[in-house]
């Protein structure tokens, strides 16, 4: 089934290009990774693709389980089941994290018909929510991302997955700032979120976690297109040659 | 006082429009009169009306003895410098040797050749600076400066104010500094004095920072014990431009720096940082009003102040943020300390914005030295006293750290 | 940003939902304002001899004053002479109990969520006094307040029942010669609330005060003495409304607190007068002076506002504190919409040894609105050991509003330690694409986030008070962007 289809998209900045004629394919049960070097504007297409207000589509196309997504709000696209787990997550100050949880959960069941949940049911859900992935309750009345160590920030991102529980999710730069250990966590909780029905999208420019999430795609992102696919293997490659000898093949 | 020197002649009363600027100041004086309790921007530091009554202006030309301070150019700074001497009040250069790319007239002469007329008056409002109306009616002394387009100059230019005899006098300065575009200088402004010198000097400053022209101001307020100071600097920076000012405040009755600056133009920026130390009993004063006027302006100011004995520190402050100047920064910070019972500290640190997109902030505390600090020096044997004096210098040295010449700072932090 | 404006815009519009007119007879003087007036409400309210003089003290003294300029307030000017100074709700005699009431009347408040009947009243955690125009309708659980000796009435009553006290404090923090609206308010002050709560005595429940201002063309002038002897305390809420109307309504309140030794009062307003419409027409003029004297050692203050009301405001809680150790606080929200001005703050008066206060105030301006924070904090030569804390933030939204913090900070005492801090920022669209990322709508993600901006102060309110002013704060809100 597929869930995310890209289709030659085009899009930008302050009227300055930066994906280009874009395609790409995502189904159920995949796991996709673009890798690609520090500014080559991975970052702008999980920017696009959730719709952050500053950033524009000139042209092209892209479908969430065949909902066109340029049309959509943000939290619109969140509800149809995108996650965006950002490479720096932002503070909030004064709002706990339970509280923008259960705003964030009830949205969703609101979203889908559901009925909200009262207090009770929502700290219910989170605490083993959290408890799964090593979090306290301590850390749950703490402001959200306010005076977060790296690792907290990206702990918290896959919390949120864990309780919103997307289709796609795409990880933009999930492995930046943290140290080995920090990176087995939130490399766990990703895998154990991995269903048949959902999907990965991971953006990053190493190896590191895709040592411990396993992609079935690799693809090398320049120059605001894919310049090449491949398996795992491709990732290997990358490595041991550099995104130079990629390039200079383009 | 305005009434009591009417007599006065001025030098150019038959020029119709600087008989009609002066005329202005006269009447804007008799309008307001000068600062009062309920003087907003004077509500700290205003005194009796009457006391201007004691001083009077001295008309006579420029004249000391040979052993004055003002014939010898190089007891200043340590450091070289394209000189200006004021003596008692009066322009003391006979020439002035310049690199090229530099104007520098007296005043009078600015007037004469019609280059001061575009500049004088031009800057602000009188109604709204009692004193620099004041000025304005009694202006004859000073210089115009102007750096041509591009011009970088190699050293600083000192301005360099002594008095040095006693009858109470008073010195209506006023000065204009003109930087083109590109331009780039340094002024230091250095005010000494015979110690029992008793004066009054009003000075006004007129200055214009044309487009990514970059101006440093240094201003030492290092006057005698008996005297008042009032100075008002009116600063246009145009796009790109930079007005970077740096005052220091000695012991004297009054000291009163105030900065008008307006950022007119995008990029335009501002600094206006300074320290004050007063020990016995006078009211020292930094008050800045910047006005950011258009997007992408920013204004920076840190000052720091110690007040012992019965003296009196005053910080005001304003940011004022127009509609439309959106992605501007303004910052504002005064700390300083208490050392007596008798030393008084007034803080107004304001904020007016009318623009979302801005990110401003301002801070203020005062209070005495930090007990804990002190008894951890003292706990690795340093007396007290030095230990005092060490944290005294490390809060007014963070202020010294905002110098961006390192001449000038080595200067000041040595002498201040 | 546009984003944000426009899916802002969308909202709808909730109107001011307090703007009914209640339909009631009024007992009312004649326009204007003169010595007879000011004798004639003396005697409409049977008041005794020395009240009336200090009145018509106040009157003349405030016939040789000026309406203060200096706030950054733009404002026509009032016609004092075209304003009614007196309006009740007509009843021959004052009601015994609530069945007494008029059920007009009951009905307003039960509109305006406030239940009167006692049963209903929430559970007899709260006691209430309803002040409609002029004078006070009704006042809850006296009696059960009585077996503890504590005072809750109208003032009117006091100045009747419990002369003593009210001659001894009234006009002691305040005194008629304070400034204009202060003045005007001694004259012609009409009903409000009294509170004495007896030594040792811990108030069992909260307090509350409903202002309500009804009839048209009236002037509301109330006015509050709460006293707190020594080691007592008590927590009083203030909420006010009013219809909505096109022509400015006057509101001129006095709100005097006396705190004895080891005494606490909390004190929390939240303020909702209509404010106007969307084009700055109409809205109720709040000038209030608000004043807590801290006489006592280790007695404390502490103001908490939530202003979300009027068309004008400027209102300035503040406390004196006289007492060694005695604390002081302000916490403050203030949320300006449409055109509505607001010149707030507050002032701490440091004299006593070892005094502290604590300001935290939070401006939310929005539309073509201005708001200013204006504070003092004052340290006496003799305050050894004065401490304050400061902190003013302010969240613009949208480019049209006005923000401005005028701190004043007079430090005449060396071991004083003053501390104030200020920000100004908007939403930032980060923020505000993060909470859509997970699917939080943005009109909910600025409420979400303008609540997170005012926690601290939202903290200090009263459970069942904090509820309401939450939901006061979104909607005040509402189509905030244009």
């Amino acid at each position: 089934m597929v869930l995310l289809k890209i289709e030659n998209l085009t899009a930008g900045v302050a009227q300055k290009e930066i994906i280009k004629n874009f395609s790409l394919t995502i189904n159920a049960g995949e796991v996709h990774a673009i890798m690609g070097p520090n500014g080559a504007g991975k970052s702008t297409l999980s920017y696009v693709l959730a719709g952050k207000s500053d950033y524009e589509v000139t042209s092209g196309k892209a479908w969430l389980n065949g909902q066109d997504l340029l049309q959509m709000k943000p939290e619109e696209r969140a509800n149809a089941g995108l996650f965006l787990s950002m490479q720096y997550p932002v503070a909030i100050p004064g709002v706990s994290v339970s509280n923008f949880l259960k705003h964030a959960v009830n949205a969703k069941r609101k979203y889908a018909g559901l009925p909200e949940l009262d207090a009770a049911e929502f700290l219910k859900l989170l605490r083993s929510a959290a408890k799964e992935l090593g979090i306290s309750a301590e850390m749950l009345k703490r402001e959200i991302n306010v005076g977060f160590s790296g690792g907290e920030k990206k702990r918290m991102e896959i919390l949120q997955m864990s309780l919103l529980k997307p289709q796609l999710a795409i990880l933009d730069e999930a492995d930046s700032g943290l140290d080995i250990d920090a990176l087995r966590v939130v490399a766990e909780g990703v895998n154990k979120l991995r269903t048949a029905d959902n999907a990965l999208l991971i953006i990053t420019h190493h190896n590191d976690l895709l040592d411990l999430i396993k992609p079935d795609f690799v693809h090398i992102y320049a120059d605001g297109h894919i310049v090449r696919s491949g398996d795992a293997n491709l990732a290997l490659e990358l490595e041991q040659s550099g995104y130079k000898s990629f390039l200079e093949e383009v | 006082m305005v009434e009591d020197n009417h007599n006065i002649t001025l030098w150019g009363e038959d020029i119709p429009w600087l008989f009609g600027l002066r005329e202005k100041g006269r009447q804007t004086t008799k309008a307001i009169g000068l600062p009062n309790a309920k003087t907003e921007a004077w509500k700290y530091s205003h005194f009796a009306p009457t006391i201007l009554d004691t001083y009077h202006i001295d008309t006579t030309p420029h004249h000391c003895d040979e052993n004055c301070h003002c014939h010898d150019e190089k007891a200043s700074t340590p450091f070289a410098a394209y000189y200006i001497k004021f003596c008692n009040g009066k322009l003391a250069n006979e020439h002035f040797d310049l690199p090229a790319g530099v104007t520098i007239k007296s005043l009078v002469e600015a007037i004469f050749d019609g280059d001061a007329k575009a500049y004088l008056g031009k800057s602000f409002d009188l109604e709204k600076f009692p004193f620099a109306a004041l000025n304005t009616a009694y202006l004859e002394q000073g210089v115009m400066l102007t750096v041509e387009r591009g011009t970088v100059l190699d050293r600083p230019i000192l301005l360099h104010y002594h008095q040095h005899y006693g009858t109470p006098q008073i010195n209506h300065l006023r000065n204009i500094f003109v930087l083109e575009n590109r331009s780039k200088a340094t002024i230091i402004e250095y005010f000494t004095a015979e110690s029992n010198a008793e004066y009054f000097n009003n000075l006004v400053n007129e200055i214009y920072v044309r487009e990514a022209a970059q101006l440093q101001h240094y201003v030492w307020q290092n006057e005698a014990v008996a005297a008042r100071h009032v100075a008002l600097t009116s600063v246009e920076v145009r796009k790109d431009g930079t007005y970077n000012c740096f005052c220091a405040q000695s012991e004297c009755v009054l000291a009163r720096h105030e900065s008008y600056i307006r950022l007119q133009q995008e990029g335009a920026a501002a600094e206006v940082n300074g320290v004050y130390r007063l020990m016995h009993s006078g009211v020292s004063d930094i008050t800045t009003n910047i006005a950011h006027l258009a997007p992408h302006t920013v204004s920076n100011q840190l000052v720091k102040g110690v007040v012992g004995g019965a003296a009196k520190g005053v910080f005001q402050g304003q940011i004022h943020i127009a509609p439309d100047a959106q992605q501007t920064e303004g910052y504002q910070l005064h700390r300083a300390l208490i050392l007596s019972d008798d030393a008084e500290v007034d803080a107004k640190p304001e904020l007016e914005i009318f623009a979302d997109d801005v990110k401003c902030s301002h801070g203020n505390t005062c209070g005495d030295l930090d007990a804990e600090q002190l008894f951890y020096m003292q706990s690795r044997g340093i007396d007290l006293e030095t230990a005092k004096q060490l944290l005294i210098e490390a809060h007014i040295n963070e202020a010294f750290e905002k110098i961006n010449d390192n001449n000038v700072k080595t200067w000041l932090k040595k002498n201040f | 940003m546009a984003k944000q404006a426009k899916i802002l815009e969308e909202l709808a519009n909730e109107k001011y939902k307090y703007g009914f007119i209640t339909d009631i007879e009024a007992d009312t003087v004649p326009l204007g304002l003169n010595e007879d007036i000011i004798r004639l409400i003396s005697t409409k309210k049977n008041e005794p001899q020395w009240l009336l003089e200090w009145r018509l003290k106040a009157y003349r003294h405030w016939l040789t004053m000026t309406e203060p300029h200096w706030a950054k307030l733009n404002f026509e000017p009032v016609d004092f002479q075209a304003l009614r100074y007196y309006a009740a709700p007509k009843q021959k005699v004052r009601p015994k109990n609530l069945n007494e009431v008029d059920p007009s009347l009951l009905e307003t408040y039960n509109k305006l969520g406030i239940p009167l009947k006692e049963q209903e009243a929430l559970a007899g955690v709260v006691a209430v006094d309803a002040v409609f125009d002029s004078v006070s309708v009704a006042t809850t659980y006296r009696a059960k307040l009585k077996e503890q000796g504590i005072i809750f009435c109208s003032i009117s009553e006091a100045i009747k029942e419990h002369p003593d006290l009210v001659q001894k404090y009234l006009g002691s923090v305040v005194p008629y010669t304070d400034n204009f609206y202060a003045c005007l308010n001694s004259a012609v002050f009409t009903d409000g609330s009294f509170v004495f709560i007896p030594k040792g005595v811990r108030c069992p429940m909260e307090l509350s005060t409903y202002f309500r201002i009804n009839a048209k063309g009236t002037g509301q002038f109330e006015r509050t003495l709460i006293i707190a002897e020594d080691d007592s305390y008590v927590s009083y809420l203030e909420g006010c409304t009013a219809p909505q109307r096109d022509e400015n309504q006057l509101h001129a309140a006095i709100v005097e607190i006396v705190v004895l030794n080891n005494a606490e009062v909390k004190y929390s307003t939240v303020q909702n007068w209509y404010p106007g419409d969307e084009n700055g027409k109409g809205g109720v003029y709040n000038f209030v002076t608000k004043r807590a004297a801290c006489r006592g050692a280790n007695s404390k203050i502490s103001w908490t506002q939530v202003e979300t009301g009027s068309a004008i405001t400027w209102k300035y809680p503040s406390c004196v504190l006289q007492g060694d150790n005695s604390i002081g606080e302000f916490y403050s929200v203030a949320i300006t919409h449409h055109h509505q001005q607001a010149d707030t703050g507050t002032k701490m008066i440091h004299l006593g040894r070892n005094t502290r206060s604590k300001i935290i105030s939070k401006g939310i301006s929005a539309g073509y609105s201005n708001q200013t924070y204006r504070g003092l904090v004052d340290v006496a030569k003799q305050a050894n050991g004065a401490r304050n804390y400061s902190q003013c933030d302010s969240l613009l939204i949208g480019s049209t509003c006005g923000s401005h913090t005028v701190p004043y900070v007079r430090n005449r005492n060396k071991s004083a330690i003053l501390e104030h801090e200020a920000t100004t920022s908007k939403i930032s669209d980060e923020q505000l694409f993060y909470c859509q990322q997970r699917g939080i709508g943005a009109e909910e993600a600025v409420g979400l986030i303008v609540s997170g901006f005012c926690k601290e102060v939202m903290q200090n309110l009263p459970m069942e008070f904090a509820i309401e002013a939450a939901k006061l704060i979104n909607i005040s809100l509402e189509g905030s962007v244009g």
